[in-house]
């Protein structure tokens, strides 16, 4: 993507990945950028409940599966050996059964086989969603119940924000992506130009941060931290600084703890439109700039 | 021996304070515990039960990749375009695997004309066995950074989990499983004996869970919800708990109220009903474990 791009992100859980990504969004386009917001986190996209907006005729995101014709079949089992997710099994002589959960879709079977036997199926694995909410462009990609391959899903999101991108429309993209660090983020950072770590004051957020610090410096990709719940009673927010300075990562917001979040989250009401002068909506706010001038600095404006 | 998970849908919702002090109650009631942490993006339950002392690190090779022969490739670049992930891009007129994309499926090596390719293992990350200082063991998976998370770490977790439960002839593995609902979360639910489902009074963990419940219920593994930072909405509360009672048909195990000693426990790393026993959250979760003992290691 050429448009900049910030990858909302964190590691652990739960931190406010969402909630930052969400209003960063909403601040930007108030600030007169267009924007588009893409919710990434396929295994529970939530940026469309904070934005309160209801998702409807949604894409389906479809991959092959293989429809085998038992007339054709010679039961040579050449594709039950191809088959590396074990997706197709059965003795040589017979007609393979197929496992379809285990189908990742690759089509090593068909291409294998000889007697023109696998037809072309379609399964479904998620649904995308675009849609405008608040002055921002949204782009939810979900996962169905069951099916176990997010990466699928994500992948195929993250292409139909590119496509959609290509209109020309948009001037800053901000992804929402999934906790943790595994290859999902890993591509979704690999097409940011900056990375936004939302973490939390506990030794949990400072561990999983630590993780996911080590990720973006491995993508080198220029990346700064959000502490969230930054005054939580009790709270370790040394061990959040030291485990970003430690890396010459910078702090660069404190969110503090405000029910007004709370209010706008339940709601579905932004917290920077809802009450911008609220503590945390000004914290939040106070992103804008800061991202636009981050843009600058890397390059991509 | 009975494996318990604790899963949630939605991230930070308090699936590791449950697992811990859940683990450490049912360890000190007798039913020897071995806990697991299938959370290997963001492995925190060790953390939360004070740190362990090393007993055995092991790499675990259960992802595939594909891996290109410079020398027999003749740069057609059937491999680029069979490849359904996006994985392989040409770079100086010749395929180039790129590692966060490869799904290690091998139709690269179906398509090559020149046998070029091949599929190799590769490292998924590193499976700990730690003692405790509770007096159980804990198995923890770390996923390599920016691996494909698919399920076999998780599936490598419970399997050295049930192995040492079944050696040390304990009753119950407690499972912390990772937030979602994709493949690690199937794979940490799959088989399981019983599911603590733990959520937040917010319609996102509400969603969440409903999403989650479909898994559940689709295993067929009985479960318990278990309603965490209970008074954060309570308008959201009684619309939360009804339509557990009555739509998902789950019982309702305890619900927490927000407490402070519980943040301060993680600060010291310790379970909270072990740091604090008289907080108000330490007695809500002893409760919870007495009942889950119930439910699932009668």
């Amino acid at each position: 993507m050429s448009v900049p791009t910030v990858a909302v992100t964190g590691g652990k859980g739960g931190t406010g990945k969402t909630t930052v990504a969400v209003n960063l969004a909403v601040g930007l386009s108030m600030g007169g950028s267009k924007v588009m917001l893409v919710d990434a986190d396929v295994d529970g996209p939530c940026c469309a409940m904070l934005l309160g907006v209801e998702l409807s005729n949604g894409e389906e995101v479809k991959i092959f599966k293989p429809v085998i014709d038992a007339t054709k079949c010679t039961g040579c089992g050449k594709c039950v050996t191809v088959c590396r997710e074990h997706a197709l099994a059965g003795l040589k002589g017979k007609i393979p059964l197929f496992l379809e959960e285990l189908c990742s879709g690759c089509k090593a079977c068909q291409l294998v086989c000889e007697a023109d036997a696998i037809k072309n199926g379609q399964k479904v694995l998620g649904t995308i969603y675009i849609t405008d909410s608040n002055g921002v462009k949204l782009v939810v990609g979900e996962l169905k119940p069951i099916e176990p391959r997010s990466p699928i899903v994500a992948r195929a999101t993250m292409l139909r924000a590119a496509e959609e991108l290509k209109k020309g429309e948009y001037d800053v993209v901000i992804v929402d992506t999934a906790p943790g660090i595994h290859n999902v983020i890993a591509q979704a950072l690999w097409e940011a130009d900056l990375a936004l770590a939302v973490t939390e004051p506990t030794p949990l957020g400072a561990h999983d941060l630590g993780f996911l610090l080590d990720l973006t410096e491995e993508l080198g990709l220029p990346t700064e931290v959000i502490l969230n719940k930054a005054d939580i009673p009790s709270g370790l927010r040394d061990e959040v600084v030291k485990t970003s300075n430690d890396r010459g990562v910078e702090i660069v917001a404190e969110v503090p703890m405000d029910n007004e979040l709370l209010h706008s989250y339940v709601s579905g009401e932004p917290l920077v439109r809802k009450s911008p002068k609220s503590p945390a909506g000004a914290a939040l706010l106070a992103l804008v700039p800061h991202i636009r001038e981050m843009f600058v600095k890397v390059g991509v404006t | 021996m009975k494996e318990i998970v604790v899963a949630s849908g939605k991230g930070g919702v308090g699936k590791t304070t449950v697992a811990a002090s859940l683990a450490v109650f049912l360890n000190k009631a007798g039913a020897k515990v071995v806990a697991a942490d299938a959370d290997v993006d963001a492995p925190d339950l060790l953390l939360a039960l004070g740190g362990g002392k090393t007993i055995s690190s092991t790499e675990i090779e259960a992802s595939e990749k594909a891996v290109i022969d410079e020398s027999t490739c003749t740069g057609c670049s059937n491999c680029v375009r069979a490849c359904p992930f996006g994985a392989i891009v040409m770079q100086d007129n010749l395929p180039t695997v790129v590692r966060l994309m490869c799904e290690g499926c091998g139709v690269c090596k179906v398509v090559c004309p020149v046998d070029a390719v091949e599929v190799k293992k590769a490292v998924t990350g590193t499976l700990k066995i730690e003692d405790t200082k509770y007096g159980f063991p804990s198995v923890t998976g770390y996923l390599r950074l920016g691996e494909h998370n698919s399920g076999h770490l998780v599936a490598s977790v419970k399997k050295s989990g049930r192995k040492i439960a079944e050696d040390t002839a304990a009753k119950a593995l407690v499972v912390d499983a990772a937030p979602g609902i994709g493949c690690p979360v199937i794979a940490s639910i799959s088989g399981a004996s019983y599911v603590i489902a733990v959520t937040e009074p917010t319609p996102a963990a509400k969603r969440d869970l409903e999403r989650l419940v479909k898994v559940i219920k689709h295993f067929n593994v009985p479960a318990g919800v278990v309603i965490n930072k209970a008074n954060l909405s309570e308008d959201f509360r009684g619309t939360l708990e009804n339509w557990v009672k009555n739509e998902l048909g789950y019982q309702i195990l305890g619900e927490i109220p927000i407490d402070y000693e519980v943040v301060k426990a993680l600060v010291n790393m310790a379970p909270v009903t072990e740091f604090n026993p008289n907080a108000e959250a330490s007695k809500i979760l002893t409760a919870i474990a007495k009942r889950v003992k119930g439910e699932a290691l009668p």
